[in-house]
């Protein structure tokens, strides 16, 4: 039910990056579908990856496509939610924050920007071994977002040293 | 002459005096004592208001999707009304899409709202824009959380507390006119009634009428036990007299009201006229009849011996004759009263929802896990929970449905009690239980099989024994396994011979075929290969707490579960690995508004992210072509979810577990009593979920798969390697990268950069 404001790769846009390899987001693909897993290019390049022109050597393995850089961002609602949440805890009140964090996690439960946020607020809150969990869960939803993926490793390395 | 009798007159004036005087400064002490006593405990009933509980409220944002019918629909649970003016809170107008509304002051956990006016615009079946009164956007706001119930925390009972303006006028009239007739003019006794009483039993024989006042009933409900002796009658009338002293007639009546038995449901009593409603009726109060609420105004005189489920003539005569009082009392004409004895009893079969027994039943016990006893005695609490009624509604429907329709394909012999069933719906990210439903009658048995009664959960154990072997780094999806027949000994003389459900052998398959069919012999051999310690104790990590002994049966799901623990084991499956305890309490708020005791969501990883990924979109290929086929083409078109079937041995029970990117739920159908049902976890459990699924507006499973794995296009049956195109039977698999297998023969690509390039896309 939630949308996900961030990231939404169509069906056109996986076809496109079929016929031109140009940018897309990697995602899993429904089982029987038509469309190709779609090679990545740097977000926002909007310049087709060049293609490699020399063929490997067969029968080798297919090399792996090289991890797409995407990036997340928070949507209108959930950006207001964790704005709130962050005056809370600015405030010293934790608890509210980490109830607020919890409405935007409803909305948005699969981007990683928002188990940051929470992990970060339970940081603040003396509770370390969560927020390095919820960094944990962050690094796992982060894949193939390296800018997310440098965050939630750093939120796990400050839980770590707060322990 | 004269003067003897003047002074023996004089001296019996004296006497009777002086008793006078004892006996009334007997009384006074007695009054004094029973008064204080009175005041005690009545203060402590009166004010313990129960505890709130609420659903969780609906966010509106810019781009959620809503259309305009489940929008008004929404608008109507939350009994706003629509109106040309708005001029109070609680009021909204429409003109197409676009509403504008009088939000009404509400309570949340972090923050108390004010009244205020909103404008809601629908577009396109999303809402498009979300403005305050004075055009500005808002970008996320919270609908009033719905009231779903009333508890005591504490000793678990759950009552639907009434104020005098909840209470339609005519049901004291009625409760006057038949128990107490001079309640509003006498002091807590009714020295006439308590006559006439007598005499009537007198002349049966036997005890027929009572004599008692509302007020003694009321006293007999609050402090005292059923003995029936003369020093109890007498204590009970002490302590009438002194509630009568001390309270007026209208908190008596609404005393009344909420505290009078007024039926059982298993162990549970049911008490207050408001509760009585739902439980008999299936409605509020308010929305209650003439017939009605004559029927709870005759079941206060017995409840167990008027129980118009068990003796629907007794209790009929009864209403009949409460109606007849009503007319002749002149409370109302003759006319309604004999147009109301025509009707039928008008018992709810099934409930119409509103109220919901198995969740309130969940709250309590996760406010006994999470909560401090002492915390929770304060009166006045708001409860917010993670109930989602549309959720509920989908799920009781989507059960009851199927059970009937098995029902009638299958009629239990003679006399048997029908199929039963239980359904979990969670948010695998915060692990929030949204709806639970404990067994088909919804309010009526008492027994919340969804919490109470643990079943075998058969292959459903199959998914954790596929992840223990890929989280050993030594299978994946394409590994093959022998599906041939195994001997396991147990012990000396005992040994297992477990068989595939259709009794074949398949010899060498996919590892992603063993699972998708479920197949028991190759789970077996992989499952003794891996180490069935290892799959108990990733049972353990998932959520059982303690590992199951590691018994070779275990393997094919010797466990007894019950559904909310299989839906906490796969909560885990469709959270990546990250295990999350199941709740249903979001916040408890005392009357001042403060949060007690917080309890935010609490995450922790028990599998390797990557090893939950490959056994996840293993687990899709169970609807897609596996066990759970018959869903794949009632689901929604292009909904990708993954999930898995179980039936335990002579299929005793259905089970479907199964997840999307946004829901979780777990579905059990069986008997109560454990015999055969004959229906499969494909067929019965599975519709129901698939329903249930269909229902929630739920988004595909699609995680970012983990940079460690790659999408690998296999031969279904084989596990080779394939190009596209080549096998009829090509599944794509995740697989960690660098380990792919050889091609199938035939299927390996033709060298050339467009068969190379053709291959980086697969």
């Amino acid at each position: 039910m939630p949308p996900r404001p961030a990231l939404a790769p169509t069906l056109p846009a996986l076809l496109a990056s079929l016929a031109l390899a140009a940018c897309a987001t990697p995602v899993y693909r429904p089982p029987g579908g038509s469309a190709g897993t779609p090679v990545p290019a740097p977000e926002g390049s909007g310049v087709p990856t060049p293609v490699p022109s020399t063929p490997l050597p067969e029968p080798a393995p297919v090399p792996a496509p090289v991890p797409a850089p995407k990036s997340y961002r928070l949507g209108a609602a959930t950006s207001a939610l964790v704005s709130q949440a962050q005056g809370a805890s600015a405030r010293g009140d934790y608890e509210t924050a980490a109830a607020t964090l919890e409405r935007a996690l409803r909305i948005e439960p699969d981007n990683p920007l928002v188990w940051i946020e929470m992990g970060r607020a339970r940081l603040a809150g003396g509770d370390p071994v969560q927020a390095e969990n919820m960094g944990r869960r962050a690094l796992a939803l982060a894949a193939g977002a390296p800018r997310e993926q440098a965050s939630a490793r750093q939120l796990i390395a400050d839980a770590q040293s707060a322990r | 002459m004269k003067a003897r009798t003047r002074k023996w007159l004089r001296g019996l004036a004296v006497g009777v005096g002086a008793l006078a005087a004892l006996a009334a400064l007997a009384f006074a002490i007695a009054f004094f004592y029973y008064d204080r006593e009175v005041a005690q405990q009545f203060e402590g009933r009166r004010w313990t208001v129960p505890a709130k509980v609420y659903a969780a409220p609906i966010e509106l944002y810019v781009g959620l999707p809503f259309t305009i019918d489940d929008f008004l629909a929404e608008l109507e649970r939350l009994k706003y009304r629509a109106a040309t003016e708005l001029d109070r809170p609680g009021s909204y107008r429409r003109r197409r899409g676009r509403f504008e509304i009088a939000v009404r002051a509400a309570r949340f956990a972090d923050e108390l709202r004010p009244a205020q006016i909103i404008a809601v615009t629908i577009e396109g079946n999303a809402i498009s824009g979300l403005r305050a009164a004075d055009g500005a956007d808002i970008p996320v706001f919270r609908l009033d959380p719905l009231l779903i119930g009333s508890i005591f925390p504490i000793h678990g009972e759950d009552r639907i507390v009434l104020t005098p303006d909840d209470v339609p006028p005519l049901l004291p009239a009625a409760i006057k006119a038949v128990e107490d007739r001079k309640f509003d003019t006498h002091h807590g006794i009714d020295l006439e009634a308590i006559a006439r009483a007598l005499w009537v039993n007198l002349r049966a024989g036997k005890v027929e009428q009572g004599g008692s006042t509302l007020t003694q009933q009321l006293v007999k409900s609050y402090f005292l036990d059923g003995r029936r002796t003369l020093g109890r009658k007498l204590e009970e009338a002490m302590m009438a007299l002194a509630l009568e002293a001390r309270y007026d007639k209208r908190d008596l009546m609404t005393a009344y009201i909420n505290e009078i038995y007024l039926g059982q449901q298993g162990d549970r009593a049911i008490h207050g006229f408001g509760l009585a409603s739902r439980f008999w009726f299936a409605k509020p109060l308010d929305e209650l009849d003439l017939a009605e609420t004559a029927l709870l105004v005759a079941i206060v005189r017995g409840p167990p011996y008027y129980d118009p489920r068990r003796h629907p003539q007794r209790a009929q005569q009864r209403r009949d004759l409460v109606l007849r009082i009503l007319a002749r009392q002149g409370i109302v004409p003759a006319a309604q009263a004999e147009a109301a004895a025509a009707r039928p009893l008008g018992i709810a079969t099934r409930p119409s929802g509103g109220y919901y027994p198995a969740y309130l039943d969940f709250v309590r016990r996760t406010l006994r896990r999470d909560y401090k006893e002492e915390d929770l005695t304060e009166a006045g609490l708001s409860i917010f929970t993670s109930f989602d009624p549309r959720a509920q509604l989908a799920a009781e429907q989507a059960l009851e449905g199927e059970l009937t329709r098995l029902d009638r394909t299958r009629k239990p012999p003679g006399g048997q009690a029908g199929l039963e069933g239980a359904v979990v719906v969670t948010l695998p990210q915060s692990g929030e239980v949204i709806a639970m439903v404990g067994g088909r009658n919804v309010s009526f048995d008492g027994l919340n099989r969804a919490l109470a009664s643990p079943r075998a959960i058969g292959s459903l154990v199959k998914p954790f024994v596929y992840l223990a072997a890929v989280e050993s780094g030594r299978w994946n999806a394409t590994s093959v396994l022998d599906d041939t027949p195994i001997e396991v000994p147990l012990s000396r003389n005992n040994v297992w011979r477990p068989q595939n459900f259709s009794r074949d052998a398949h010899g060498p398959v996919s590892m992603v075929r063993a699972l998708s069919e479920s197949l028991n012999l190759a789970t077996v051999h992989l499952g003794l290969d891996v180490g069935v310690p290892q799959v108990a104790q990733l049972l353990a990590r998932f959520g059982l707490g303690k590992a199951p002994p590691p018994l070779p049966s275990l393997l094919l799901g010797a466990l007894d579960l019950p559904p909310i623990d299989v839906a906490q084991l796969y909560n885990g499956l469709a959270n990546g690995g990250f295990q999350v305890p199941l709740r249903a309490v979001r916040a408890v708020v005392n009357e001042h508004g403060e949060r007690i005791g917080a309890y935010p969501v609490r995450i922790e990883p028990v599998a390797p992210p990557d090893a939950v990924y490959e056994v996840d979109r293993m687990m899709t290929y169970v609807i897609e072509r596996g066990t759970g086929r018959a869903a794949a083409a009632r689901l929604p078109r292009g909904l990708v979810v993954a999930g898995k079937t179980g039936s335990s041995s002579d299929l005793r029970d259905g089970w479907f577990a199964g997840f999307s990117g946004s829901h979780l739920a777990v579905v059990w159908i069986g008997y109560d009593d454990n015999r055969p049902t004959g229906v499969t976890g494909s067929s019965g459990s599975l519709i129901v979920w698939q329903k249930v699924m269909s229902a929630l507006g739920t988004s595909s499973w699609q995680p970012p798969m983990p940079e460690t794995l790659e999408d690998l296009a296999i031969d279904y049956s084989s596990g080779l390697r394939v190009t596209t195109g080549c096998s009829q039977d090509e599944v794509i698999v995740a697989v960690p990268r660098g380990t792919a297998p050889p091609f199938l023969a035939g299927c390996a690509p033709p060298s050339g950069i467009a068969d190379w390039l053709r291959g980086i896309i697969r």
